[in-house]
């Protein structure tokens, strides 16, 4: 069985040395956690604003809200 | 050239600290403030649509609490009152908070405007605009009178919570103004009597740090003496029942005999925080009256129809 290299990972070793490590930063357990919390916070104040538009909107309305035009 | 980029740690705040930034306690008294307006004004009031006046409310005064922290952190770390807040305990960034405060703020006022009606929310954009751009950013770092005249954002709410019920300003939302209005220079004052050294080191020109301490007691004493008959005027113009009245005249009394205590005070400050603490109760009780009369000026109204 034959191995074929791949030509740009021949470059890339030897030229520019061993591939860098993955971009990015590795979050702590408190942060993760801290984020966790936020994101949770921000749906529940998103639901929370949508269900007082809807009830708004029903009250606003009142027996309107059934009346469409056909 | 080279170029400096700051490495920004991801955010460890909570959900808490952002409570923390909405100045809970002092939203607590903005939305009492808020809800007697509007329980006290003419008129019937959808509860759903009560209830969204009293939240946009109550999220415009954090707003605005988030706002005037973000600009005051420089001060805020200097002192002991102020220094376990989020952001000079590093928790959360100043950017941060403005991002937030603003955010609160447009969603208040735009959703009050939509929801309830567009004077409430003109007046919730102006008092966080007064609250955060006259008192905040201009008068509290320029002159003792700072609080004297920023007292006007705190006086609002109940003037909102009338115009979220009606729609419109009348002499009686007015009045409340003017209560709270003449209720904070003896309140934050004598707060401040004790906290000198604070304030001093922030460089925060309170009236005791400019003025002196002797000063700033008689001060106390003239607005106490100006806020008890205030006090008691929704009672003497026919607004109210005689129970406000009678519960406005006694409180009052007790702020006067309070105030010429302060005012004897040498050396201490026993009466002083006997005084602050005994303000915010004063608040309270006044506005609690104000419901109490209403509502049992509603079931009388009943039994006589």
């Amino acid at each position: 069985m034959t191995t074929v290299s791949n030509p740009v990972d021949d470059f890339t070793k030897r030229f520019m040395g061993d591939p860098p490590p993955q971009p990015g930063v590795k979050l702590t357990e408190q942060q993760l956690r801290a984020r966790r919390a936020r994101s949770i916070a921000i749906a529940l104040a998103l639901g929370a604003f949508v269900i007082v538009i809807f009830l708004v909107t029903i009250v606003r309305l009142g027996g309107n809200v059934l009346t469409r035009p056909m | 050239m080279s170029l400096t980029v700051a490495r920004v740690e991801p955010s460890i705040a909570g959900v808490g600290d952002y409570i923390e930034l909405m100045k809970p306690r002092v939203m607590s008294l903005v939305v009492f403030t808020a809800l007697v307006g509007l329980l006290v004004a003419p008129g019937h009031v959808h509860p759903v649509i009560g209830m969204t006046a009293l939240l946009c409310i109550a999220v415009g005064a954090g707003a605005a609490g988030a706002l005037n922290m973000a600009y005051d952190a420089d001060i805020d770390v200097l002192m002991t009152r102020t220094a376990g807040r989020p952001i000079p305990r590093g928790r959360i960034t100043a950017g941060e908070a403005a991002g937030f405060g603003m955010t609160l703020a447009a969603f208040s006022v735009v959703t009050l405007g939509l929801l309830v009606n567009v004077v409430a929310a003109a007046m919730l954009g102006f008092t966080i605009l007064f609250y955060v751009v006259i008192y905040t950013m201009w008068l509290k770092r320029s002159t003792p009178q700072n609080i004297v005249i920023g007292g006007a954002a705190g006086a609002l709410p109940p003037m909102i919570g009338w115009a979220a019920a009606t729609g419109s300003i009348a002499i009686e939302p007015v009045l409340l103004f003017l209560i709270i209005f003449f209720w904070t220079p003896p309140h934050f004052w004598a707060l401040s009597l004790y906290r000198t050294d604070d304030y001093a080191r922030a460089g925060v020109p309170m009236l005791p740090v400019v003025a002196g301490d002797r000063e700033t007691r008689r001060q106390i004493l003239i607005y106490t003496l100006l806020l008890a008959p205030l006090g008691v005027t929704p009672w003497l113009l026919g607004y109210t029942g005689p129970i406000y009245g009678v519960a406005a005249a006694v409180v009052g009394a007790i702020m006067i005999a309070l105030a010429f205590r302060v005012r004897a005070e040498r050396g201490g400050y026993v009466a002083s925080k006997q005084m602050f603490a005994f303000s915010i109760l004063y608040l309270f009780l006044l506005f609690a009256m104000l419901l109490v009369d209403r509502m049992s000026g509603l079931v009388f109204g009943h039994i006589a129809l």
